[in-house]
């Protein structure tokens, strides 16, 4: 409660989102073999995200990643710390950010379109607009001629398409997405990465992209920030320099691939051993250097 | 190529009801049913065509169509909103709330028969309040489980673009919970004519329970059995028809889940749509306006026949109506 208020409204920067100093506690309730206590999903995250930029977030199952995209998207509201787009504080949900959920959540009583045209509904676009805009969205992301279809009639792949397509069509300067491949067989899922840095490069949004694999963050990301759990930290923002556009074969198998891909590995397998080391011999608070969260 | 494989289906199921009919035909003509009690099919055929030509079994068939829709429709218009807000928004008021509601649906209803007579007299407010009370807990029920049961991750996706409270009713928690809510509507259905039917034999001057109970009161057997085939019909059309208004709302399901009784025979063939919905719907509510017409009519009637001499009740010869009508 004390941190909501020091906080400032709108903040003076260039970037398009600004993460500042997050900490997400959750209350656990009593159970039958636990006293009521305090989690902390995440503590003092800090993070910058440029317009146009494609940030990967990764970290073990648990760390807060889908956290912290719940308190980016508004949906929930962080124990301390602010979330900034364009410099104002997000305070809910808004239609300037698009969001792509764990799992498909497409509606499955709509078909593609009407699916694709949802946030549009919500937007007040008038219905021949709404349409121009589908058709538009729903040949982006290849699926021409199921535009009548519903859901349960796609594959696994095809309704990810259009959950992009959803999160797309209503505009929204930044996308957010979690884990959206992770459902998918290996070759569908490079399809799908592949498709993505097109629209990403035909759209000029801002993405910022969850995932479990190594080799998903590094071969979409500009940046790519690696969390750590107990509490969710942030450990370091590795760089990705490999050239644009990537989507080809050859990304996938250079030597700086492997590189970059090996140095996150360390730094998601170095990082649980020591703060469990930290955290059996001294309490929470102290557990987590400051220097965790650069 | 179609029509013969679609005409031996329709030959095989059908073949159990021909049966029957055929041993119904039979049976009493070979004496081995007392032909007395059990008329054969082409006696109670024309005794329907009797009643079918004199207008009567329409009438009774109306009225009868009207109480169970209007006590529908009323349960609905009660239990509808009240689900949806003790399932979505006071939750902790409906599980507190639970245990009673559950008391009060399990009271037997054809034991409430006599307070209902009691508390309403044999008027129509009596039959419609009987067919609302039995209709209203499967939906209470299913309006509670549907709306408590919605997907949270559709509710996200949804609440992630700040709709508003309405949106997010009208265009998430409605259309996700409307097939769970319409297996309680057709529970609901199929006890109504039950109660129903019962009721219109305790008190009632119309409808087809009246008319069978007359016809008993009367020795008239062939007819008994002409209102009681009539009944028989008149609840299955109900439940045809709400199936076909579930099936063209629930289109989006495939055959997977929901009601595999709705789905699965239709998926293959048949694909409705929403205008068959509007047809569904626009059946039942000409039934109300009708329904209500010749409700009033036959009241005034009643009124008329009750002033001067009873001709009314002596066209049908009935004893027991007016002695029911000194409740
Ligand atoms: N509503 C909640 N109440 C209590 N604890 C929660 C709640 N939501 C999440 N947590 C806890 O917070 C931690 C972070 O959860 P979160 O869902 O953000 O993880 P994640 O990094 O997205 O994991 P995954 O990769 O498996 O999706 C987990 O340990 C989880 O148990
Ligand atoms: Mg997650």
């Amino acid at each position: 409660m004390a941190g909501v208020v020091d906080v400032p409204q709108q903040i003076q920067t260039d970037a398009k989102i600004v993460v500042k100093a997050i900490t997400s506690v959750f209350h656990l309730k009593k159970t039958r073999t636990e006293p009521a206590r305090e989690f902390i999903a995440l503590k003092e995250i800090n993070l910058e995200v440029k317009k146009g930029e494609f940030l990967v977030l990764v970290g073990p199952s648990g760390c807060g990643k889908s956290t912290l995209l719940d308190i980016l998207t508004g949906l929930a509201q962080p124990t301390s710390g602010a979330v900034y787009i364009d410099g104002n504080k997000v305070t809910g949900p808004a239609l300037d950010r698009g969001i792509v959920l764990q799992g498909y959540a497409l509606f499955p009583w709509r078909t593609v379109r009407q699916n694709v045209e949802f946030g549009l509904e919500i937007k007040k676009v008038p219905k021949r607009e709404r349409r121009a805009i589908s058709d538009n969205f729903i040949h982006l992301v290849g699926l021409d001629g199921f535009a009548d279809r519903f859901p349960h009639e796609l594959s696994g792949g095809m309704k990810q398409r259009v959950a992009i397509a959803r999160a797309l069509a209503y505009d929204p300067e930044v996308l957010l997405m979690d884990e959206p491949f992770a459902a998918v067989d290996a070759q569908t899922r490079e399809s799908l990465q592949d498709e993505l840095l097109r629209i990403w490069e035909a759209t000029g949004k801002t993405i910022l992209f969850v995932t479990h694999s190594i080799e998903e963050a590094v071969f979409l990301g500009d940046r790519v920030a690696v969390l750590t759990p107990n509490p969710g930290t942030l450990r370091e923002i590795v760089k990705i320099d490999l050239p644009r556009p990537r989507h080809n074969s050859d990304t996938r198998s250079s030597a700086e691939f492997g590189w970059i891909r090996r140095k996150i590995w360390e730094l998601l397998q170095n990082a649980p051993h020591e703060s469990r080391h930290h955290l059996n011999a001294v309490p929470v608070a102290e557990a987590i250097s400051p220097t965790a969260s650069l | 190529m179609r029509l013969p494989a679609a005409v031996n289906s329709l030959l095989l199921r059908s073949s159990g009801v021909l049966i029957f009919l055929i041993l119904w035909e039979t049976a009493p003509r070979l004496a081995w049913v007392d032909p007395y009690f059990v008329p054969p099919l082409s006696i109670v055929v024309r005794e329907i065509w009797l009643l079918l030509e004199t207008g009567d079994l329409s009438r009774h068939l109306l009225v009868s169509s009207w109480r169970a829709v209007t006590g529908l429709s009323l349960a609905l218009v009660v239990a509808l909103p009240l689900g949806i807000i003790l399932g979505r928004w006071l939750t902790g008021l409906a599980s507190a709330l639970e245990p009673l509601l559950r008391l009060l649906s399990q009271i037997n209803p054809f034991a409430m028969l006599p307070l209902f007579l009691l508390f309403f007299g044999i008027g129509e407010t009596a039959k419609v309040a009987v067919v609302t009370w039995v209709t209203l807990w499967p939906i209470l029920f299913y309006t509670i489980i549907a709306t408590r049961t919605v997907d949270p991750l559709q509710i996200k996706s949804a609440a992630a673009l700040g709709v508003s409270r309405s949106e997010m009713l009208c265009k998430v928690i409605l259309p996700a919970a409307v097939p769970t809510i319409f297996i309680g509507i057709r529970i609901g259905a199929s006890l109504t004519f039950f109660i129903l039917i019962a009721a219109e034999m305790l008190g009632a001057g119309s409808g087809l329970g009246w008319l069978v109970h007359n016809s008993a009161m009367n020795y008239l057997i062939p007819r008994i059995y002409a209102g009681a085939t009539f009944i028989v019909l008149l609840g299955f059309l109900l439940n045809r028809l709400l199936l076909y208004i579930e099936a063209s709302l629930s289109i989006w399901q495939g055959s997977q889940s929901g009601s595999p009784v709705a789905g699965q025979s239709r998926a293959s063939s048949w694909r409705p749509d929403r205008g068959s919905a509007v047809a569904g719907t626009a059946i039942l509510v000409l039934v109300l306006i009708l329904g209500a017409l010749e409700v009033r009519r036959l009241n005034q009637e009643a009124l008329a026949g009750a002033s001067s001499s009873s001709s009314h009740a002596k066209h049908f010869g009935t004893p027991a109506d007016s002695s029911d009508g000194g409740l």
